[in-house]
């Protein structure tokens, strides 16, 4: 039996706000195998999002274990996990994130940089131009549509090769065209590299797009269904 | 209509509270109050010399003349117009105490008083007893007190004696509190007091020495005063006459209070100018917060009228609450703190509120905020609805609307002018005004530099991430590189200016002259002793120069027939008495640089050699008549020559030189310079006062020490008003870390998220605090070098040179604090997990 590439066992997260104590998710157990193309839906406050924050290592769990390529990510000090998602992951976010005092050329170039690669500007410029932004490579994010922000974002998180992308709705802030071409970008980009993907979305036609899905609500996985993937 | 509702708007978004407005108020309350508390203690002084104005003065009114005792007409006058009077004569002398066979010398200032002495207030002495009883002496001894300087530097003990020319007299207590010090002003030597009538037999008064006279007279109950000083300089000013009543009891020191408190309220405006350049931060950070509030009013139908009122009534109430902590802190620290600062000044004060110094300060805070904000007041007209969907940054013009401009400009005049008009000088206003804005254009310009540096450097530091972020945060569209650079810079600007104005002033009194200062001055060398004098000091081989000259005091009175202050206004050269000599031949190392001199057996009517360059600032040509008063007597002279005199090396300069025939007939003593080894100084000094016991020694390094102290209480006040600057400054530091803390947090995140460590984000944080820092010290130092330039050579007319520890801690200050603010706002965005920070912008 091969290791899964992501495994989540008896994990729970709860958060202390103003108002108390908040449980967000509750003995999440679940496995993600490499390659593997997961889609993570449910209504809002479900507890999708902070799933996937724990799967990053962006988010520390307050109970169970996570294991990420076989290492425990709940056993990771902040910087570790850090140097974790630079060898490992990618993170594609709703709202972009890119950094504003950064250009498109820059932003893309960072995890390569982190990584010590050596062509980063040169490989970062090919990313782009992948994404079909190699003549915006010089702008900075206040100077690019929703649309182009996110193409750079994609261009960022996958220009390293990770082995796991973890998208939270990416489309969620754009339109139904510039949606679609984000999402073929995406599972392009999976396709060309391999990687494991697991996307939070509200969108049935991505989630038609996986090749399994999970329903959360409530912090708790009440549904699980492996799917065909419709391309 | 849109006032009223924009009155609406203004108080709903007043509801969210303070927050964000902390630096704000304090850099405007902090620059208000700093100017509040100096206007307020000054007022305080001001109050206290014009209360005490009869103790200081030792009298209700004083008549002083110089070399010489009132006339017998002058004596009349006083007795006439006053109940009761005292006399006191003033002089340098030297106290010499025989101790095994050798002579211990101090100089110092002795007051001889009569009987009446003092007729308001009380010496204070150690041990306690009557200055009566003190001065009455023992053993048959007339009897002194002493300040606790000389008798330290002596070695003296009560009882003990000592010598003044040839008088002994016994030390009966220290001198703990002299009631009329202050008006004394300045002197060279501790005090020594005295009875008048001990020093008969001392061969100390003898003509032509000298000493000054001052009567003191305490005037009927009711007497005008004005009207008394009128009728008394009517009659005796063209005598020498020198009038001083309780209304100004103490006139050196209250020009000295206002100029040191008008010169520190304009240090302070800088302070103000540095705290602008917060507020200004403040307001455009509060303001682009409020882009999508502004948007969205403009999407609902707000106008540009409107929109801008809402903003500039909140930006106005909070100055107004700036202004008043301000005010209050200025106006009650002083007396809150009034034990403390009372304990430390020479002079009485009375604290108080004092309404004045505070609506001035009130007025100067009004203006900085109205200058400082209107610019970035006036883009909230420029923020249209579409800004909803575009980044606003984007589309802001760089410079406001026309009219904005013209009412910044405008508020700008207004500061300046009455800047120099609470200071009562333009010139020094214009400069610091020059000097701030020609800093703040130098900054702005530093500022764009470091920007276009770092978008370079960006490309070049690839591969190197700390450091590329660093630069490209630097570069990019938001880092508040400007207000740092504008605002630390500003503050160490001028700290550094104060630090090189401070350093050169220093070395050009003590540092550069004792290459060419004489090492001791001797005054009141009588006539007969001048053979001897020089005999001794040239068959000295240590001894490389000796000038010697006749010394006299007069009054030039007036030029072309003209009373000389109508003539020449308030030059230093007619105001007051001045140091006249006589020569029949050209004096060595001089130079005529226009006229002729006369021949050595000229006989004709009074000639004058004037100093040249004294003569150009007061527009004398060759064949204008002066009339001298020397001694109560009017000589009429005609300018023959101009010649080069340089008073800056210490030895013996004389603006009017007199033919010999003019003066001889005039009683007078002689002064001299002696250039000598610094070895051989104790033993000249040993032999001359031996010889002549009632010549006085002045060591011209003890002279320039003296001096070097009273600038030292200068520069520590000029400094404290620096530090307020520099605390302003860094409270707009503090400022800007803090606004620029939400962007790293989430700047941090990111990088967090892509696979930075902690580590790597810290050395780019640090280095961009570093490289801002040193950006803003460097500026600084160029501004402060030029600044301190500018002020040693066109204002204080020093050479200059730049004092290179003084501008190196300025820049490494500048730097670590860049660098401390920098990293102590680092902690939160290090410490902030990724997923929250994201979250929250999502």
């Amino acid at each position: 039996m091969t290791i899964p590439t992501l495994s989540l066992k008896q994990t729970s997260l709860s958060l202390n706000g103003n108002a108390g104590r908040v449980d967000i998710l509750h003995d999440i157990t679940l496995d993600v195998h490499r390659g593997e193309t997961l889609g993570l839906i449910g209504p809002s406050g479900s507890g999708k999002s902070s799933l996937l924050m724990l799967m990053g290592g962006l988010e520390q769990s307050t109970g169970g274990q996570i294991t990420a390529l076989g290492h425990d990510l709940t056993a990771m000090d902040e910087d570790a996990l850090a140097r974790f998602r630079r060898d490992h992951m990618g993170v594609v976010f709703q709202s972009f994130h890119l950094i504003p005092t950064m250009t498109a050329l820059e932003n893309v170039a960072t995890p390569l940089e982190l990584a010590g690669v050596a062509d980063a500007f040169d490989r970062a410029a090919a990313e782009l131009d992948t994404v079909g932004l190699g003549h915006r490579a010089g702008h900075y994010p206040a100077q690019l549509s929703g649309g182009e922000q996110q193409r750079v974002a994609l261009a960022r998180a996958s220009a390293p090769r990770p082995d796991i992308l973890l998208a939270d709705e990416p489309t969620g802030n754009l339109d139904e065209t510039n949606g679609a071409a984000i999402m073929d970008l995406l599972f392009g980009l999976r396709d060309r590299h391999g990687a494991t993907l697991v996307l939070v979305t509200h969108a049935p036609e991505l989630a038609a797009r996986c090749d399994r899905v999970i329903t959360l609500r409530d912090g708790r996985i009440i549904d699980e269904t492996a799917q065909e993937a419709a391309e | 209509m849109s006032l009223p509702l924009a009155v609406k708007f203004a108080r709903r978004e007043l509801r969210g509270g303070l927050r964000g407005f902390r630096i704000f108020l304090a850099c405007l309350a902090l620059g208000v109050a700093a100017i509040a508390a100096v206007g307020s203690i000054r007022a305080s002084i001001e109050a206290g010399l014009a209360q005490e104005g009869a103790a200081l003065l030792g009298g209700d009114a004083q008549m002083a003349f110089t070399y010489r005792f009132a006339s017998n007409t002058e004596r009349a006058w006083m007795q006439d117009a006053s109940v009761r009077l005292s006399e006191i004569v003033d002089f340098r002398s030297m106290a010499v105490v025989d101790r095994d066979g050798q002579a211990e010398r101090g100089l110092t200032q002795v007051k001889a008083v009569d009987d009446a002495y003092p007729l308001i207030g009380t010496p204070r002495l150690d041990p306690d007893m009557s200055l009566p009883d003190a001065l009455a002496g023992a053993d048959g001894l007339p009897g002194a007190v002493m300040e606790r300087a000389l008798i330290d530097r002596l070695g003296l003990s009560t009882g003990d004696t000592f010598r003044l020319g040839t008088q002994d007299f016994v030390l009966m207590a220290m001198l703990a509190h002299e009631p009329d010090g202050a008006a004394d002003g300045f002197g060279l030597g501790p005090r020594t007091l005295v009875a008048t009538r001990a020093l008969d037999g001392s061969g100390l008064l003898a003509p032509g020495s000298l000493f000054s006279t001052k009567y003191r007279l305490d005037l009927p109950d009711g007497t005008d005063l004005a009207t008394t000083a009128d009728s008394a300089r009517a009659q005796f000013e063209q005598t020498g006459m020198r009038w001083t009543d309780a209304r100004n009891g103490a006139p050196g020191v209250a020009l000295f209070v206002q100029r040191l408190g008008a010169f520190l309220i304009l240090v302070g405006l800088s302070g103000l100018a540095v705290g602008g350049v917060g507020v200004s931060a403040a307001v455009r950070a509060y303001l682009a917060d409020k882009t999508s509030v502004i948007a969205t009013l403009r999407t609902l139908g707000a106008d540009r009228a409107t929109i801008f009122q809402t903003y500039f009534l909140q930006i106005g109430l909070l100055s107004l609450l700036g202004i008043a902590i301000g005010l209050a802190l200025g106006g009650l620290v002083p007396v809150l703190l009034a034990p403390l600062i009372t304990g430390r000044l020479p002079v009485p004060a009375v604290f108080t509120i004092y309404p004045a110094p505070l609506i001035e300060a009130g007025i100067y805070g009004l203006l900085t905020a109205l200058i400082f904000t209107l610019w970035p007041l006036a883009r909230t007209e420029e923020v249209r609805a579409a800004t909803l969907f575009r980044d606003a940054l984007s589309t802001t013009r760089l410079l406001p609307p026309l009219r904005y401009l013209l009412v910044i400009a405008l508020g700008l005049a207004a500061l300046v002018g009455l800047a120099a008009w609470f200071s009562g000088s333009a010139r020094l206003t214009l400069w610091t005004t020059g000097g701030l804005i020609g800093a703040l254009l130098l900054l702005a310009v530093a500022a764009f530099a470091i920007r276009a540096l770092a978008r370079l450097g960006t490309s070049a530091a690839r591969g190197r991430p700390a450091l590329r972020w660093a630069l490209a945060a630097i570069a990019g569209p938001r880092e508040g590189a400007g207000s740092v650079v504008l605002s630390l810079g500003l503050g160490l600007s001028v700290l550094a200016a104060v630090g090189q104005i401070d350093g050169n002033l220093r070395r050009a009194i003590s540092g550069n002259l004792p290459d060419i200062a004489p090492s001791y001055f001797f005054i009141d060398i009588q006539k007969d002793q001048m053979p001897g004098f020089t005999k001794r000091l040239e068959n000295d081989p240590a001894v490389s120069r000796i000038d010697s000259a006749p010394m006299l005091r007069g009054v030039i009175t007036t030029i072309n027939g003209k009373p000389a202050q109508e003539v020449a206004g308030d030059h230093w050269v007619v105001r007051g008495d001045r140091g006249i000599t006589y020569a029949a031949d050209l004096p060595a190392r001089t130079r005529i640089t226009a006229g002729e001199w006369w021949p050595p057996d000229y006989t004709g009517p009074p000639q004058i050699s004037f100093a040249a360059e004294e003569a150009g600032e007061l527009g004398l040509s060759l064949g204008d008549t002066l009339s001298v008063n020397i001694m109560g007597r009017d000589i009429a002279a005609t300018i023959t020559s101009f010649r080069e005199v340089d008073f800056s090396t210490a030895g013996i300069g004389f603006v009017l030189t007199m033919n010999p025939g003019a003066l001889a007939g005039a009683p007078h003593s002689f002064i001299s310079t002696v250039y000598a080894k610094p070895e051989a100084e104790a033993q000249i000094l040993r032999d001359l006062a031996g010889q002549f016991p009632n010549i006085t020694a002045i060591r011209v390094r003890d002279a320039i020490d003296r001096v070097s102290n009273v600038l030292a209480g200068l520069a520590a006040a000029t400094s404290w008003g620096a530090a307020a600057t520099l605390l302003t400054g860094f409270l707009v530091l503090i400022g800007a870390a803090a606004a620029g803390e939400s962007a790293r947090t989430y700047e941090a995140a990111v990088l967090k998220t892509l696979g930075a460590a902690r580590r790597r984000i810290l050395l780019s944080f640090a280095l961009r605090a570093a490289f801002l820092g040193i950006a803003a010290g460097l500026v600084a130092l160029l501004a402060g070098i030029a600044g301190g330039w500018a002020v040693s050579t066109y204002v204080l007319e020093t050479d200059f040179s730049i004092i290179w520890p003084s501008a190196i801690t300025i820049v490494a200050g500048g730097v670590i604090a860049t660098l401390l603010a920098g990293l102590g706002f680092a902690w939160g965005p290090l410490a902030a997990r990724p997923a929250q920070v994201l979250r929250a912008r999502e």
